[in-house]
């Protein structure tokens, strides 16, 4: 007796254990409860595997371009080793964030080839008209599309590709549209030689709003080599008629001649400013991306979750709803079935409950809705191993044994076919959590830990009870523990 | 208070049971293969074929305005940039109109937005606290399949593995007949779900199936225990003595079957409807599970 009397206050200290965690560390929510987006990024690599470094450069530039754009308490994962997972909880938009993290923001200086200026001007003009176009395309697409404009606009994207010698491939006028723009942009671009100066050479940058008109300027601020490097390059083409073009993702975002006046030392200073017409967001989204620093390797977003936060505490009630009523019925089914026994299941289901929650806010394991089908589920896995060692209990009964007895053979008995029977259970958790994605995690982790929980609950904690029980002498009836009217064996 | 199932007798109605239900699953599969527009063995869900899926509730004062999908795709057609999307859209109205479900091809998010803001202009207002959206790309989708497929692979060999080392050949190999015979039935059950209901399969039923292994399998393993236990003891015949274990066993199986039905039930009734097929598949899983460890395997045992 002794012995279990210790079980009886060890239960117990578990038990307060268990508050003192729940009420200090609370459960963390997932997503799909609280509220809030969820993307997957993935890594885009021809040729092999993504190596850990390339995914940690990656983690780190991603992780970057989230602190600066302010988003809060955001959760920057990786998964399976080519893939991040962003959290952004509350009703924060995924699309800027989409857009700042999709780019590579690879940036890039170049001076213009000699003797390119006519075909620049050309293409400059071209770049512009078919950038109207593109505004026009949308401005009549959003107002009830009118034919004839949609006429007048594939007339002119023809003069351009006739200019261009250039014939789009694309099945839609808008694809065309896109299409053409990126020609043209790569047209610029060819018109330029790479320098040693790239986005590497920088260590801040920030915007400002232009002071004549309402547009918006990004500045750099160059290291000192990179300073450096910037004097050399604008001193080589100062008072010549080439001009330096800002290159970002093979775009070119600005060209600009340098005056005669930098021609004996560069413009030094280590700073330059990019003044490309941009919107206040458009500048803020490039001065992210350039703190940021570019990604080593491009990535996609393959996947995008929203759910609302009201949305999110409806499926927590929901949730809440099942398993009380869950826990509820299995109750009744137990007491109805095995009287006092049921009893103790019952107790040590709750216990269960708790053990499992503490469980959960310790490791600590995020609450998703296949998690908590999981644990709802593992409610009835739990009480598995005490019918097993009821059934064991109510035969020893029946051929006549003492209740103190019964118990005993009831629960040693029943041991080993219980620890065998939950084995399969684990195998499946445990690959599941090994191959499965985050969504199905949240499910094996609650099922395996609730499985594993409910070994100690149903063997030690019910036994425990059971014999605290039995220590009163109104509760040791034999009646009390089988059913009356199946005496009659 | 004893249980007295004539296993012996009904030998040949326990299997004919079960080639029945095999069948019909294998049907269903067979069916679902050729005779969709899908093409495949079960209708596979966004998860697998990449997509976006978006729920959302409309603002309305009492009750909320009867519309046709029809008229609402109309309108969608005409205020859109992207042609191409509308022609695949699937529209849905669900509690009284006022919830909204679409279907559509793959869409960034921006696409996504402009979507819900011309949804909004057509039956707004929309309440945005309420949203349920789901973008997922089609590489994203094929890798998710793949994944689910080596999953169950993985975690079928491993419990196979378990079953030879822990029991005799010949248990083991009708353990193992039961477990495949739980999950084509559920498998099939679902094809004729795609085909009747156009129900969808997601990586959660992947899951389910694996959770339903892992179950199936422990309720055989008690059985055969019980056999193998009474075999060594018991001077009864061979047949007797399995049909006694099961009966002893009986019990036990069908009541943990139960309290296991019961939260699933629950969730099935109170949950969120993103668990709803899965508690189904769960269930399902289980029932079959439990008529194949009391009857089917057993059965298999029994010698002629």
């Amino acid at each position: 007796m002794k012995r279990r009397q210790g079980w009886l206050f060890f239960i117990i200290f578990l038990l307060t254990l268990s508050f003192y965690l729940l009420i200090n560390y609370p459960l963390q929510l997932g997503l799909d409860l609280q509220g809030g987006s969820q993307l997957t990024l993935q890594i885009i690599k021809e040729e092999g595997k993504v190596t850990r470094d390339e995914l940690e450069a990656v983690n780190s530039v991603i992780d970057k371009r989230v602190n600066n754009l302010g988003v809060s308490e955001s959760n920057l994962q990786t998964l399976g080793g080519d893939q991040l997972i962003l959290e952004l909880p509350g009703e924060q938009n995924p699309l800027v964030a989409s857009r700042v993290l999709g780019k590579t923001a690879l940036l890039e200086f170049r001076t213009q080839k000699e003797g390119t200026s006519t075909d620049l001007k050309t293409l400059q003009l071209q770049r512009f008209s078919i950038k109207e176009l593109i505004e026009q395309y949308s401005f009549e697409e959003k107002n009830q599309n009118n034919d004839n404009f949609l006429k007048v606009i594939q007339d002119d994207l023809k003069d351009i590709e006739q200019e261009l010698n250039y014939l789009s491939t694309s099945n839609d006028l808008y694809g065309k549209l896109i299409e053409i723009k990126k020609y043209v942009d790569n047209e610029i671009t060819n018109l330029f030689i790479k320098t040693d100066l790239s986005g590497k050479d920088l260590i801040n940058a920030g915007r400002r709003q232009e002071q004549t008109n309402s547009n918006w300027e990004v500045l750099l601020t160059f290291s000192n080599s990179g300073g450096e490097k910037f004097a050399e390059i604008t001193k080589s083409i100062a008072g010549t008629n080439q001009l330096l073009a800002i290159i970002l993702d093979g775009e070119s975002i600005s060209e600009a001649s340098v005056g005669n006046q930098f021609a004996s030392t560069g413009i030094t200073g280590g700073s330059a400013t990019i003044s490309g017409n941009f919107s206040a967001e458009n500048a803020r989204e490039l001065e992210v991306q350039l703190k940021g620093g570019s990604l080593p390797l491009p990535i996609e977003i393959v996947e995008t979750n929203t759910i609302g936060a009201l949305l999110g505490s409806k499926n927590i009630l929901k949730s809440l709803y099942a398993a009380i009523s869950g826990l509820i019925f299995v109750g009744i089914f137990m007491i109805f079935n095995y009287r006092i026994l049921g009893f103790v299941s019952v107790l040590s289901l709750v216990l269960y409950g708790f053990f499992n929650l503490a469980l959960y806010s310790l490791i600590p394991v995020t609450l998703t809705l296949p998690g908590i089908s999981g644990l709802i589920l593992s409610i009835g896995m739990a009480v598995d191993a005490n019918i097993l060692i009821f059934e064991r209990i109510r035969e020893e009964l029946y051929d006549g044994n003492t209740l103190t007895r019964s118990i005993d053979s009831g629960f040693q008995r029943a041991n080993s076919s219980i620890v065998d029977g939950h084995i399969t259970t684990l195998l499946s958790c445990f690959v599941l959590f090994l191959l499965g994605t985050n969504f199905v995690k949240g499910f094996a982790a609650t099922l395996g830990i609730g499985v594993l929980i409910s070994l100690f609950t149903s063997l030690n904690c019910s036994k425990t009870i059971l014999r605290f029980f039995t220590t009163y002498q109104s509760l040791r009836q034999k009646n009390l523990y089988l059913p009356k009217n199946n005496f009659s064996n | 208070m004893k249980y007295n199932l004539e296993l012996i007798k009904n030998k040949k109605k326990i299997i004919s049971f079960s080639t029945f239900l095999i069948l019909f699953s294998l049907l269903g599969i067979l069916y679902s293969t050729f005779n969709t527009s899908y093409k495949k063995p079960i209708n596979l869900g966004m998860d697998f074929v990449g997509g976006n899926e978006l729920r959302i509730e409309r603002v309305c004062e009492e009750e909320c305005s009867n519309l046709s999908p029809d008229s609402v795709l109309e309108n969608l057609r005409e205020i859109s940039s992207n042609k191409n999307f509308i022609n695949n859209i699937k529209l849905q109205f669900q509690n009284n109109n006022k919830l909204i479900s679409i279907r559509t091809p793959y869409l960034s998010i921006e696409e996504s937005n402009n979507l819900i803001t011309n949804l909004d202009n057509i039956i707004g207002p929309l309440y945005y606290e309420s949203k349920d959206s789901r973008l997922i790309g089609p590489k994203l989708g094929k890798r998710l399949l793949t994944n689910c497929i080596t999953s169950l692979l993985v975690s079928l060999f491993a419990i196979s593995l378990y079953i030879t080392i822990r029991f005799d050949k010949k248990y083991a190999l009708f353990a193992l007949l039961a477990l495949f015979h739980d999950l084509l039935i559920v498998f099939g059950i679902f094809s004729w779900l795609g085909i009747i209901l156009s129900v969808e399969v997601n990586s959660l039923f992947a899951v389910s199936l694996l959770t339903i292994a892992g179950y199936s399998v422990n309720d055989t393993v008690v059985i055969f225990d019980r056999i193998r236990e009474n075999l060594k003891s018991k001077k009864e015949g061979y047949n007797e003595t399995i049909q006694l274990s099961v009966n002893e066993s009986f019990r036990r199986t069908t009541f943990t079957s139960i309290t296991t039905l019961i939260p699933l039930l629950s969730i099935i009734l109170f949950g969120s409807y993103s668990l709803f097929w899965f508690s189904l598949a769960l269930s399902l899983g289980i029932i079959v599970g439990s008529y194949s460890s009391i009857l089917l395997a057993p059965s298999l045992l029994l010698k002629d």
